[in-house]
């Protein structure tokens, strides 16, 4: 085969982000196991080590903008490249928000809402973010297009929570609680369901990015 | 069998046959199974007629049917149909011995010259058979210029070689016949000479020695001065062979922009081994591959992006030839 040199980079660019991704996945699934444990010294950790995913971020990001410049991918390897430049965006912003979490475990006291299962939702979306990591490893469209469809489900739950909450909050007795505390949890709780949403979103943009890869279909972008 | 992409019919769990296998570098051709190749590292696949099956808007300016070439006994260009678009840039790709030049020469019937090759088929420009008994050879070559691989402009001053064709068919008037009849045309030779050096971007460079002789050019200026000759007799379609790749860099974007600007009112068809020319300046894109087979034809964005024949990825790619 010809361009054996490319060819390498390519192979490697793959398992570059296949494994910028693994970090991500597991530094998300810490901080969801912190959320339930409230361990707060594994969750300090975490929000602190934002800086070195980001540098690898951009450390990938610039052999994307090598491989467009040096070699000109065109067809399949063009939009293998493409997608990985975005998708490592997608990737860096999980990451940003898996500190986001583990920094409201840190914020957070005491547990005001113990039976939301909010871990449950941040597991969804963890398993989301891995489904979509093997899809694009794999370039599986097929998965592509299940982890869309698993996003729904996750949105609607994600709602469904947060009403809950918010129905907490205008039912409570008003001589029983004091507002001010319990309204900073409402919003950390909320921010927490947020955030867990937004990732699930990031799973889906990197299966879009996966079967526009695999397919040339952009269908799931937007 | 067809090895695309977009075919794939996989399962959830059990994807991927073939992903990290040397033959499919993203694991994008999951779930097919792993395509054989030829010794020269081709694909085994079909041509399907819709890969060539290129729809456009505008009129066709040329009509190729079933045009078969054999020199001697070696079919160099088979059953290939096209129909070109007017005012647009169309580029032929394709490895060494492909066809693409042969096809491209068929075009204003340069191939006639050449002894051994046998041709049929039918080629029409503007709904007119140039393969027709009758065809006048001077006046097709007139409305089908061609600019080719090393610039080859006449041993003459630049003015004369533009002035050279438009003399040769009776446009232009000169000498001293002309002024004694008081059909000098020299005025008109000169406004000639300046828009057909103009069009080609070359006027600025030169016009303080028109004199001078040609030879003493540039390489890249000579190549301008070449497709300024070519538009001095003012054709419909011009056929360019590798017209950029005896040039630097930067004679060869001023020949591609030249490209450009000329596909607003000229059809041009360009034969180019530089894949990135061709997706530069072209807007649509035939390949051509091993057997003188037209295998894709369609958008220049299309053939890049997404490419119908797993044999056209490979070659675009990189990954045979």
């Amino acid at each position: 085969m010809a361009r054996d040199e490319f060819q390498r980079e390519l192979d490697a660019l793959r398992d570059d982000v296949v494994r910028l991704g693994d970090v991500v996945s597991t530094r998300l699934r810490k901080a969801i196991t912190a959320l339930d444990s409230h361990d707060v010294s594994v969750a300090a950790r975490i929000a602190d080590a934002d800086s070195e995913i980001n540098e690898r971020y951009l450390d990938l990001e610039q052999d994307c903008i090598d491989l467009f410049a040096l070699q000109q991918p065109v067809a399949g390897d063009l939009r293998f490249v493409a997608a990985s430049f975005k998708i490592l965006t997608d990737l860096e912003r999980i990451a940003d928000l898996a500190a986001n979490l583990a920094a409201y475990v840190v914020a957070a006291e005491d547990e005001t809402f113990p039976d939301l299962g909010l871990i449950d939702l941040g597991t969804t979306a963890v398993g989301m973010l891995d489904d979509a990591l093997t899809a694009y490893e794999k370039g599986d469209s097929t998965r592509c297009r299940a982890i869309a469809d698993s996003d729904d489900d996750l949105d609607g739950r994600c709602e469904r929570v947060a009403q809950q909450v918010i129905r907490h909050l205008v039912e409570r007795d008003p001589d029983a609680d004091e507002l001010e505390p319990l309204l900073t949890d409402v919003t950390r709780v909320l921010l927490t369901i947020r955030d867990i949403e937004r990732i699930g979103d990031h799973a889906v943009n990197i299966a879009a990015r996966t079967l526009y890869m695999a397919e040339n279909d952009d269908a799931l972008i937007y | 069998m067809n090895n695309q992409i977009g075919d794939t019919d996989t399962d959830t769990d059990t994807n991927v046959s073939t992903d990290t296998s040397t033959d499919s570098q993203l694991g994008a051709t999951t779930g097919v199974e792993t395509s054989t190749t030829t010794t020269a590292g081709e694909s085994e696949e079909q041509i399907r007629d819709e890969w060539t099956d290129y729809r456009f808007d505008s009129p066709a300016k040329l009509s190729v049917e079933d045009l078969n070439v054999w020199y001697g006994d070696d079919h160099a260009l088979k059953d290939v149909s096209m129909e070109i678009p007017e005012e647009s840039v169309t580029a032929l790709i394709g490895p060494s011995g492909c066809g693409k030049s042969t096809y491209l020469r068929c075009l204003n019937r340069m191939n006639d010259r050449i002894k051994a090759a046998r041709i049929d088929g039918s080629v029409e420009l503007d709904g007119m058979e140039i393969y027709d008994p009758n065809t006048n050879l001077v006046e097709l070559r007139k409305r089908i210029g061609m600019v080719f691989q090393s610039p080859n402009p006449f041993p003459k001053s630049i003015r004369d070689n533009i002035s050279y064709g438009p003399r040769k068919h009776g446009e232009i008037n000169k000498g001293l016949l002309a002024r004694l009849f008081g059909r000098d045309d020299s005025e008109k030779e000169a406004e000639l000479v300046e828009r057909s050096l103009r069009q080609a971007a070359l006027w600025d460079e030169v016009n303080d020695r028109l004199d001078d002789n040609a030879l003493g050019l540039s390489g890249g200026q000579q190549q301008r001065l070449c497709i300024a000759r070519c538009l001095a007799v003012d054709p419909e379609v011009i056929l360019m062979d590798e017209p950029a790749s005896a040039l630097d860099p930067i004679a060869t974007s001023k020949i591609e922009d030249l490209v450009t600007d000329l596909a607003e009112d000229y059809t041009v068809v360009i034969v180019t081994h530089n894949m990135q020319q061709a997706a530069r300046i072209s807007d649509q894109t035939a390949v051509f591959l091993t057997g003188g087979e037209l295998v894709e034809y369609d958008d220049t964005d299309k053939i890049f992006e997404n490419p119908e024949s797993q044999r056209v990825e490979d070659y675009i790619t990189g990954k045979f030839g």
